[in-house]
């Protein structure tokens, strides 16, 4: 290359710099412009609306293309989200008066612009109502994922039941990240939600895909609803799949019930360590001291996990601190050490330490101290 | 003739001001408002409140820190804590350090209003 091409070649690149970096600066200042004058619309449109809920005749008018305005509808969402009771009725007959959901229906509707779509199903979700609702379930399936998202959350926020089954139903057909935003939705709809999971449970825990089982089950467990422990027992009888059992024995912790005792007092000698130590960690959240001398024999178990999980647990059992001081003396040491670990956790050995420096601790304290004197000597 | 009772309304949401503010006025009270806590705590210091709604989440200082430190400084007005995160302890300890009232967000307007008035009588 000859040296005056080279120079010609590096002002250009120095000119398509220079220029990219303007445009860079351009846009970024008009953005920044943008987004204040759309924060200013916002906050006049607040005031509006705030005075036509606390007015019964407010003459503020509001301009009739407001409903075209992404300010006002983000106005009425906020205000929507700050309230409660008859003034967000209040704002769903204004709403309705500025066709907000028709025309974010609309928007959802149009096949190219994903940031518009998804703006859309933001706002059907967040404006819900049984109109929004009726367009949401048309993009349950939508081919964008936020879309679908969106969708199963705001039709979960509305409490639109007939969309359960629809959603549990694409759980297996979902990319993780999702599936789980869909089990967030399932949740959100609460106990009604309950029977269609636990249906799609059982009749997919044996050869289902897995994941959406799994999904499911987390799910009745965020729901926490009682009346499932029962069936979620005989899914883990069943099942022969240990995530599947994992994530039951989990999701009897948070439902609790006599069923859940017993299913978990057995899943405690299951043949997956996994499965020991999920149960002794259920057992745990039940609080049931039935539970404490089983989970104070596990403190023997094999596993590290199920010896720790079992320690842990009898920490926060009604009368599971006894176990513990007794498991000091067995002769197992990795028993000793699963206790020693948990009352120190749940501040044992600060007490001890501070009793025997008073003079006061107890035979069970003064084998507490014992205990983690021979562990430090013998890992220094 | 009557004197307009005075209210601090702080919150650092625009949205919660505006609309509490404006139904506040509606309901005949003059209100002041603050959108962080120090300015709340100095708001009320210097000035002669009836009442305060406070955020208990606001930059600054937290409603709760508002509260101790009005104490400190001698100043005794009916307080209201609004919040979006409550739990048990919170609601304790708010009525702990004297807060006349506990409100979840979000909240109903007419509830409120109610609450302030009986606060004020």
């Amino acid at each position: 290359m000859s040296p005056n091409l080279a120079v010609t070649v590096a002002i250009v690149v120095l000119l398509v710099d220079v220029l990219l970096f303007v445009a860079l600066i351009v846009l970024k200042t008009y953005h920044r412009r943008r987004v204040r004058r759309h924060d200013e619309r916002r906050n006049r449109y607040i005031q509006v609306l705030s005075k036509h809920l606390a007015f019964e005749h407010a003459v503020d008018p509001i301009p009739p293309e407001a409903g075209e305005d992404e300010a006002f509808i983000d106005a009425v969402i906020d205000l929507r989200n700050t309230l409660t009771g008859v003034e967000v009725r209040k704002l769903s007959v204004i709403a309705n008066r500025y066709d907000l959901i028709e025309r974010q229906s609309k928007r959802l509707r149009n096949k190219l612009l994903v940031t518009r779509r998804l703006r859309a199903a933001v706002s059907l979700a967040e404006l819900g109502n049984d109109q929004s609702a009726r367009v949401l379930m048309d993009h349950l399936d939508d081919r964008v994922a936020e879309v679908r998202i969106q969708a199963a959350r705001g039709l979960a926020r509305i409490g639109y039941t007939p969309a359960i089954d629809r959603i549990v139903d694409r759980l297996e057909s979902e990319d993780p990240w999702v599936r789980a935003r869909f089990g967030d939705s399932l949740a959100t709809f609460g106990p009604q939600a309950t029977q269609p999971l636990m249906v799609y449970v059982r009749v997919n825990h044996a050869a289902g895909d897995i994941q959406a089982v799994v999904q499911a089950i987390t799910t009745l467990s965020v729901i926490g609803d009682h009346s499932v422990g029962p069936q979620l027992a005989e899914v883990l009888e069943r099942s022969t799949r240990p995530e599947v059992q994992i994530a039951a024995v989990g999701a009897l912790g948070s439902v609790g019930g006599s069923h859940s005792l017993d299913s978990l007092l057995k899943a405690l000698h299951a043949e997956d360590w996994r499965v020991r130590a999920k149960a002794a960690t259920s057992l745990g959240m039940i609080g049931d001291p039935a539970a404490a001398h089983p989970l104070a024999a596990a403190l023997e178990d094999e596993a590290w996990w199920v010896r720790r999980n079992s320690a842990a647990a009898l920490a926060r059992m009604a009368g599971g601190t006894q176990l513990l001081y007794r498991a000091l003396t067995s002769p197992d040491m990795f028993a000793r050490d699963a206790a020693a670990e948990a009352l120190e956790d749940v501040g044992g050995l600060a007490r001890a330490r501070q009793r025997h420096e008073e003079g006061s601790a107890t035979e069970d304290e003064r084998r507490l101290l014992r205990h983690m004197r021979t562990v430090r000597a013998l890992s220094a | 003739m009557t004197v307009r009772k005075r209210i601090l309304l702080a919150d650092d949401s625009n949205v919660v001001t505006t609309i509490l503010a404006t139904s506040l006025q509606k309901e005949g009270f003059d209100v002041e408002i603050a959108f962080d806590g120090q300015t709340a705590f100095e708001l009320g210091r210097d000035g002669e409140f009836d009442l305060a709604v406070l955020d208990q989440m606001m930059p600054g200082l937290l409603g709760l820190e508002v509260i101790e430190q009005w104490h400190e400084a001698g100043v005794v007005f009916p307080v209201l804590i609004l919040t979006a995160v409550a739990d048990e302890t919170m609601a304790v300890q708010s009525i702990q350090l004297g807060a006349a009232d506990f409100v979840r967000k979000p909240f109903h307007l007419p509830e409120l209003i109610a609450r302030i008035r009986s606060r004020l009588v």
